[in-house]
C-alpha cells in the first residue's frame, strides 16, 4: 500500500499526461487548420498584389473556402480523435467575428485596402493569442509574431505591403502550423 | 480499500496508461508519439508496453505506412477498467488521509 503523498504524486502525473495528450491532439488539428488558412491567405495577398482591383472577390471566395475547409478538417479530426474543433457554435463565432470586423472597417470606419490588410490579420491573431491562454503558448507566439510583422509592413514597406503580407501572414501561418506539427 | 494495481502503478506505465486513457475508446497513440509524450527511451518504453500488453491492458498493432513500420498502442477495455479502478484507489487513499499529503 502507498501513502497519500505517493498517491497525490501519481494523480498529478496522470493529470499532466492527460493534459499533454489533449494538447498534442489540439495542436495536431490546429496545425492542419493553420496550414490550410496560411495557404489561402498567401494566395489572397498575392492576388491583391498582382490584381488589386479584384482583391475583394478573392478574399470573399477565400474566406468561404476557409470556413468550409475548417469544417472538413474538423470532421476528419473528429473521426480520428473524437475531439470536435469546429461545430455550429464555432460557425456562429466566425460569423460574429467577421461581422464585427466588417462593422469596424466598413461601417464605423472606412479603411483603405492597406489598413484592411493590416487590421484583419491582427484581428485574427488577437483570437490566436486569446486561445493560446487556454490551449498552449504556440498560439501566443504565432499571434504576436505575425501581428508585429504586419505592423512593420504597414508602416515601413510602401507598395510591397501585399507581397510582404503574403509571406508574413500566409507564410507565417503555414510555418506556425508546420512548427506545431513538429512539436 | 481496493489494492493498488502494481502493473499500472510503475511511473512510466502509469504515464502510458494515463496518455492512452485521455483518448476516446478505440483510439491509440503511435509509439513515436508516446515516446515523445512520456519522455522515455525506445527500449524502456518498449519493455513497459510489453508488460502492459501481457496483462491485457493495451493492444499493440504493427503496420507499415508506406515502407515505414508503425506501431500503435491502444488501451483495451480491460486496461481502461483497471486504470479507472487504480485512479479511484489513489483518490480513496488521499481521502482516507483527510486530504493531507
Amino acid at each position: 500500500m502507498i501513502d497519500s503523498r505517493a498517491a497525490s504524486e501519481a494523480l498529478a502525473d496522470i493529470n499532466e499526461m492527460t493534459r499533454r495528450v489533449r494538447q498534442s491532439r489540439i495542436y495536431n488539428l490546429a496545425s492542419l487548420m493553420l496550414i490550410m488558412w496560411g495557404t489561402l491567405v498567401f494566395a489572397g495577398y498575392l492576388g491583391s498584389f498582382l490584381l488589386p482591383r479584384q482583391a475583394g472577390y478573392f478574399w470573399a471566395g477565400l474566406n468561404i473556402a476557409g470556413v468550409a475547409g475548417s469544417f472538413a478538417i474538423s470532421a476528419f479530426g473528429y473521426r480520428k480523435t473524437g475531439i470536435r474543433t469546429f461545430d455550429f457554435r464555432m460557425l456562429i463565432a466566425f460569423v460574429l467575428f467577421f461581422a464585427f470586423g466588417f462593422l469596424c472597417t466598413s461601417v464605423l470606419g472606412h479603411f483603405t485596402p492597406r489598413q484592411m490588410g493590416t487590421f484583419w490579420p491582427i484581428y485574427f491573431m488577437l483570437l490566436y493569442v486569446i486561445a493560446g491562454l487556454w490551449f498552449g503558448q504556440a498560439f501566443v507566439v504565432i499571434g504576436l509574431c505575425i501581428s508585429a510583422l504586419a505592423l512593420v509592413g504597414y508602416f515601413l514597406l510602401g507598395d510591397w505591403f501585399d507581397l510582404w503580407m503574403a509571406f508574413v501572414d500566409g507564410g507565417g501561418l503555414m510555418l506556425g502550423g508546420w512548427w506545431m506539427r513538429r512539436n | 480499500m481496493a489494492e493498488i494495481d502494481d502493473i499500472i502503478h510503475q511511473p512510466l506505465r502509469l504515464r502510458i496508461m494515463a496518455g492512452l486513457n485521455a483518448l476516446p475508446s478505440g483510439t491509440g497513440l503511435e509509439f513515436s508519439k508516446l515516446k515523445q509524450l512520456t519522455g522515455a527511451t525506445d527500449g524502456n518504453l518498449g519493455a513497459h508496453i510489453e508488460t502492459l500488453a501481457k496483462a491485457g491492458y493495451v493492444a499493440v498493432e504493427k503496420a507499415f505506412v508506406g515502407k515505414k513500420p508503425q506501431t500503435t498502442v491502444t488501451a483495451t477495455a480491460a486496461g481502461r477498467g483497471a486504470f479507472a479502478r487504480h485512479v479511484a484507489t489513489l483518490q480513496e487513499i488521499i481521502a482516507a488521509s483527510g486530504g493531507k499529503v
